[in-house]
């Protein structure tokens, strides 16, 4: 007969999606079918130029009314949609990627590695996020692809101290110790044993980094520092709509909701991971 | 039926506890009684709710928690008594203490402080009176130089100068009733042995009538003249001790009584006498730096010894048990062995052949030969990976078959350790504290190694499966012919498996021989009060050799 038999707790799947998460979920399953669907949907040329029709309300025939130059806004917030999504997407993965592997490398090895990358994470973090991103795009030159290169410059370091800190406490667990006593080369342990138990609370992060990135992007936009006009940016058609704010309010107003509505759905996509991990810990 | 002698009221009587959370009955049908002065055992393994019990006569459940049934004290339902009246019961009337001593002391009081916290309290003193008392305490519980100690801190205190400070702090009131739970569990053997003397000797001197709530039948054995069997929340058997010990009627008893370690002896296969040694350590020393922080570099002075020229030999089909307390550096030589931290001094050799000195193939070549299974059975297993994928990987990764074909052999190990094919898509969260010792177990036999070290893996399991894992080990090393170090902090386990141990203290081999007679005669003071603190059951009719 085996010892006691196996608990019989099913334990709670930690795939339980929670109603915060399906909130999130939709919000961001919109704006990725109505990015996708943007050249179907969208009634008028995002870029057509209509100087008879500039600065005309919301109207059965411009929604969200003209700019302007008379672009149609609701065309313009629908492809600028595809910039901001894959800004997210490319404002948040080559820092995760960096960021995870020197925290993987840095946490399991220590020594000088560590020491290294620990003061160079320290001089970053001394600058406000948004001053640092400032500068470097100030030095590279305003452009979508020079802002990513900044962000991804400042971004890894909280990647690299978060993986890191996981990495600590999982290093000195006996599977990794067993690992290594069965002879498991380094790469095998790290990708195998280590980065698979580490990488939770790091996609929970990578989530509502990409709030700030959106955000940080609809800023830059705004500033001239990133997508540059006649682009379709969410930032962008804000900046070009504040001088006529007065008269035509519809022209900042609706990029301006459709960037909020998407950084809800990350925002509270990041809560619902972060429950998740909460809970999958005391599971 | 538990022997009730007349005309004595039971100071404490639990009439049909039952305790649950939410759908899951914790505790049924629970009736036992205490008389004054008496010492009641509760013995059972973890999850048999003997804990859960005394909670429920303290009134210390979580909200969660239903109870029902009656728990008098002295003519009092306790079950039924408000809040108020309660503050007013615990601590004055029943006293408590708990298992870990460090986590129920308050870090930043002084202990005496916190020993008279309760008669200030409870009696109405003063505090100057209190403190005073609390030194009385202190020296009452065998604590040396009290004044001094009583303006000390917690962390200036060992585990078991804790637990005797959580004792006086408990009958600094006068209490009627200790509850006691599994009070020595956290602490050495030696250390227990003198804790089990200091509640015997406090229930002889004041008649203090207590609870002992322990996994171990043999520290209940040692002190308790009554004792109560759990089992999945049921009393299965209560009585006399010498009677349930000597004549246990419920199978489950009897089950407990055969797997106390020490009752039986394993015939471990014997090694060939004489030859080269398959395993020698010469003059093996580790140290550790003790400052460690940002200062540690520039002190550069305190390092900790945890192994002071270490000698050992070990033939080739022994089975060689290294015994010794926390701290004595027995797990330190198993990680040296197999390479996980680098010696400060001396040598390993196997077959002759320097270990430290490998590198690459022979590397690789090494870790085939050496395995080690580890101490806590859910930490040991990735918890991502399912026990079969777990088992399969060093097959695979030091490509002795493909993925498939160790696929299959891991299977079959698995069958060796005695666990259904069913299990093999568990994830270790899912499976029993001895099923994941298992899966270690064939994890570490995967590569096929010729040494096996264990180090304390049964430690964190209960009695019965401990017997268990032990009948397995044993059989694995005859059909295998491994050479087994095995590692423990408990002599009886040890002296019960091995051939031959080293006896560890502060880093160094105070003692080494045959088993039995470093058991029967030891010689180092070190190893006789180890000896004599073991908590066994009274004397039975001698050790029942195991037909294997």
């Amino acid at each position: 007969m085996a010892d006691t038999p196996a608990p019989a707790i099913a334990a709670p799947s930690v795939r339980t999606v929670t109603p915060v998460m399906l909130v999130a979920l939709s919000i961001l399953g919109g704006w990725l079918v109505l990015a996708l669907a943007a050249p179907v949907i969208a009634p008028y040329d995002p870029d057509a130029i209509d100087i008879l029709n500039m600065l005309s309300p919301p109207s059965a025939a411009h929604w969200f009314g003209t700019d302007q130059v008379g672009r149609d806004v609701f065309s313009r917030v629908l492809f600028a949609s595809r910039v901001d999504l894959l800004l997210c997407v490319a404002g948040v993965l080559p820092p995760l990627v960096i960021g995870t592997t020197i925290g993987l490398l840095s946490g399991y090895f220590g020594g000088l590695v560590d020491t290294v990358f620990m003061r160079i994470y320290d001089l970053t973090v001394a600058f406000p996020f948004f001053v640092l991103v400032l500068a470097i795009v100030g030095v590279l030159g305003p452009g979508l692809l020079n802002f990513i290169l900044a962000l991804t410059l400042v971004g890894w370091v909280s990647y690299a101290r978060l993986v890191r800190a996981q990495v600590l406490t999982i290093r000195e667990s006996e599977y990794i110790q067993a690992a290594r006593c069965l002879g498991y080369p380094p790469a095998a342990i790290l990708a195998h044993h280590v980065l698979p138990n580490a990488i939770g609370p790091v996609i929970a992060y990578a989530v509502s980094d990409a709030v700030l990135v959106m955000l940080a992007g609809a800023s830059f936009g705004f500033l001239g520092m990133g997508a540059q006009p006649p682009l379709a940016e969410w930032g962008v058609m804000i900046a070009d709509g504040q001088a006529f704010v007065q008269q035509a309010w519809w022209i900042c107003l609706f990029p301006g909701l459709a960037a909020i509505s998407l950084g809800l759905g990350f925002a509270l996509l990041g809560d619902g991971l972060g429950q998740l991990q909460r809970r999958g810990v005391t599971a | 039926m538990s022997g009730l002698r007349n005309g004595m009221p039971p100071l404490l009587e639990v009439k049909d506890l039952s305790v649950s959370f939410g759908e899951f009955a914790a505790v049924k049908n629970v009736s036992f009684a205490l008389r004054p002065g008496e010492i009641l055992g509760i013995v059972g393994e973890s999850g048999s709710g003997k804990s859960v019990t005394c909670r429920a006569v303290m009134r210390l459940l979580a909200a969660a928690a239903r109870a029902e049934g009656s728990v008098t004290l002295e003519g009092r339902d306790l079950l039924a008594l408000g809040e108020d009246e309660l503050c007013a019961i615990r601590g004055r009337d029943i006293g408590m203490i708990f298992q870990n001593p460090a986590s129920h002391l308050d870090p930043l009081r002084r202990i005496g402080e916190q020993v008279a916290a309760p008669m200030i309290r409870h009696l109405g003193i003063t505090r100057r009176e209190g403190l005073k008392r609390a030194v009385a305490l202190l020296d009452d519980v065998g604590i040396r130089e009290p004044e001094k100690r009583a303006r000390s801190y917690p962390h200036e205190f060992s585990g078991g100068m804790k637990q005797r400070a959580m004792i006086a702090a408990a009958i600094g009131c006068r209490p009627k009733l200790l509850i006691a739970d599994e009070p020595t569990t956290a602490l050495d053997v030696t250390v227990q042995a003198r804790i089990l003397h200091l509640l015997r000797d406090l229930n002889r001197r004041t008649g203090l009538a207590m609870i002992l709530i322990s996994h171990d039948l043999g520290v209940v054995a040692d002190i308790c003249s009554q004792v109560v069997v759990m089992r999945n929340g049921e009393v299965v058997e209560q009585g006399p001790i010498d009677d349930v010990i000597n004549r246990p009627r419920h199978p489950y008893t009897k089950l407990l009584i055969e797997s106390q370690p020490g009752r039986k002896t394993y015939g471990t296969a014997d090694g060939p006498d004489g030859g080269k040694p398959l395993l020698s350590v010469e003059k093996l020393s580790v140290s550790f730096s003790t400052g460690g922080g940002l200062l540690g570099g520039l002190g550069g002075g305190g390092a900790f010894k945890a192994l002071d020229g270490i000698d050992l030999e070990i033939g080739a089909g022994e089975t060689v048990g290294i015994v010794g307390e926390s701290g004595s550096g027995k797990s330190t030589l198993a990680r040296s062995i197999i390479r996980l931290n680098t010696p400060g001094g001396g040598a390993i050799r196997l077959d002759g052949q320097d270990i430290g000195a490998l590198s690459g193939d022979a590397l690789t070549a090494f870790r085939r030969r050496v395995q080690m299974v580890f101490q806590n059975p859910y930490d040991s297993l990735n918890p991502r990976l399912t026990i079969g994928e777990a088992v399969a990987e060093p097959i695979w990764r030091h490509g002795l078959a493909d993925r498939k074909t160790a696929q299959k052999e891991a299977e079959a190990l698995l069958e060796m350790v005695e666990l259904p094919a069913s299990l093999y898509d568990r994830k270790p969260r899912q499976l029993s504290g001895g099923q994941c010792q298992r899966v270690g177990l064939a994890r570490a036999l995967s590569l096929k190694p010729q040494l096996l070290i264990a180090d304390e893996i049964t430690s964190a399991l209960d009695v019965t499966t401990q017997a268990q894992i032990l009948e397995l080990l044993v059989r694995l090393q005859r059909e295998r012919s491994l050479t087994l170090i095995y590692i423990s902090h408990d002599l009886s386990v040890v002296s019960s498996l091995c051939q031959r141990v080293y006896v560890f203290k502060a880093g160094r081999v105070v003692e080494q021989g045959v088993a039995q007679q470093v058991l029967s005669r030891p010689q180092h003071p070190y190893t006789q009060a180890l000896v004599g603190s073991l908590a066994r059951l009274p004397a039975h009719t001698g050790t029942i050799s195991q037909p294997v």
